[in-house]
């Protein structure tokens, strides 16, 4: 600190246009962590194998689904607003470790059996639609 | 057996030298451990920033570019994800430059010069990484944490350049 500050004395080289550019990044800073950082609640799951979209699911059940995988059964825990890994055939279980998830645009993702689990938000606005 | 004619200049010395030093930063950094994965000072940019201020544009590009290759090389990263990364960054922020260079010296200094160029490396980074490494939009979510480590790196290495450029011009 006291250096940057030595630094900052000596140089004197800090102009107009450069308290104007750092108020930009500074703006630019405080805009993107508001936007990027402010995950709504999710509202659907979204379930992939390989890549593909399995099956959606919403999110205000209890319900545990099975899916088989490429090395065997991945259990998932639908619980009220929350999603969870409960068991898998990987041998690390990293994807079990990463505990409930309940925010649009979370993921979890298990490598080895190639599924992998996204919430996502308010996905359509009616559920039918009759004329 | 044909005489090789390539005339070895002055400049060509001095962009040996300081690319040199730039790749020394760059492997000091590598080796360096970061807090968190991912943030990078980038010192190996004060050089380039140093070059383009006490030299030329075309310079400093040689410089960055020169040392991309060989950190690189001498890394074992060459032609992996990181080299892309590293050569992006490195593209987008000599783009910014030479986009921003005319900005009048009377308003602003290398500082802003050196936020642009931060700024566009991550930017160069993050296009990359979305289109081809991990195409998915979660990883904006990280965007934040490299916007402010740009913020911070920038300032600190267009300070450490500027106090440099003094030193030299006191000589």
């Amino acid at each position: 600190m006291i250096l940057i500050k030595k630094i900052l004395q000596s140089s004197k080289s800090v102009k107009f246009g450069d308290w104007f550019v750092i108020t930009l990044f500074c703006a630019l800073i405080i805009i993107s962590t508001k936007f990027l950082w402010s995950l709504p609640q999710g509202e659907y799951l979204e379930i992939y194998k390989n890549n593909k979209i399995l099956a959606t699911y919403s999110l205000n059940q209890e319900i545990t689904k099975e899916i088989n995988g490429t090395k065997g059964k991945t259990k998932i825990i639908i619980n009220n607003g929350k999603v969870r890994f409960s068991s898998s055939p990987c041998p690390k279980k990293y994807c079990i470790h990463q505990g409930w998830i309940n925010k649009a645009n979370q993921t979890i993702v298990c490598i080895p059996n190639q599924i992998s689990i996204s919430i996502v938000g308010v996905k359509r606005g009616y559920d039918t639609i009759n004329y | 057996m044909t005489l090789s004619t390539i005339n070895i200049t002055d400049r060509d010395h001095q962009i040996a030298k300081l690319s040199a030093i730039a790749v020394a930063l760059s492997l000091v950094e590598f080796f360096f451990p970061s807090p968190i994965p991912g943030v990078k000072p980038g010192i190996a940019n004060i050089i380039i920033l140093y070059t383009i201020f006490k030299f030329d544009l075309r310079m400093g590009i040689w410089v960055s570019l020169i040392r991309v290759f060989v950190t690189s090389i001498l890394l074992g990263s060459f032609l992996s994800p990181t080299f892309f990364l590293s050569l992006s960054g490195a593209l987008f922020s000599l783009l910014s430059i030479i986009i921003f260079r005319n900005l009048s010296p009377k308003y602003f200094s290398l500082i802003s010069l050196s936020l642009i160029a931060s700024l566009a490396h991550i930017a160069g980074q993050f296009i990359i990484v979305r289109l081809w490494i991990i195409p998915h939009n979660g990883i904006f979510y990280l965007l934040p944490i490299f916007i402010v480590s740009a913020f911070i790196f920038g300032l600190v290495n267009a300070l450490v350049t500027s106090k440099l450029l003094q030193l030299n011009s006191k000589k």
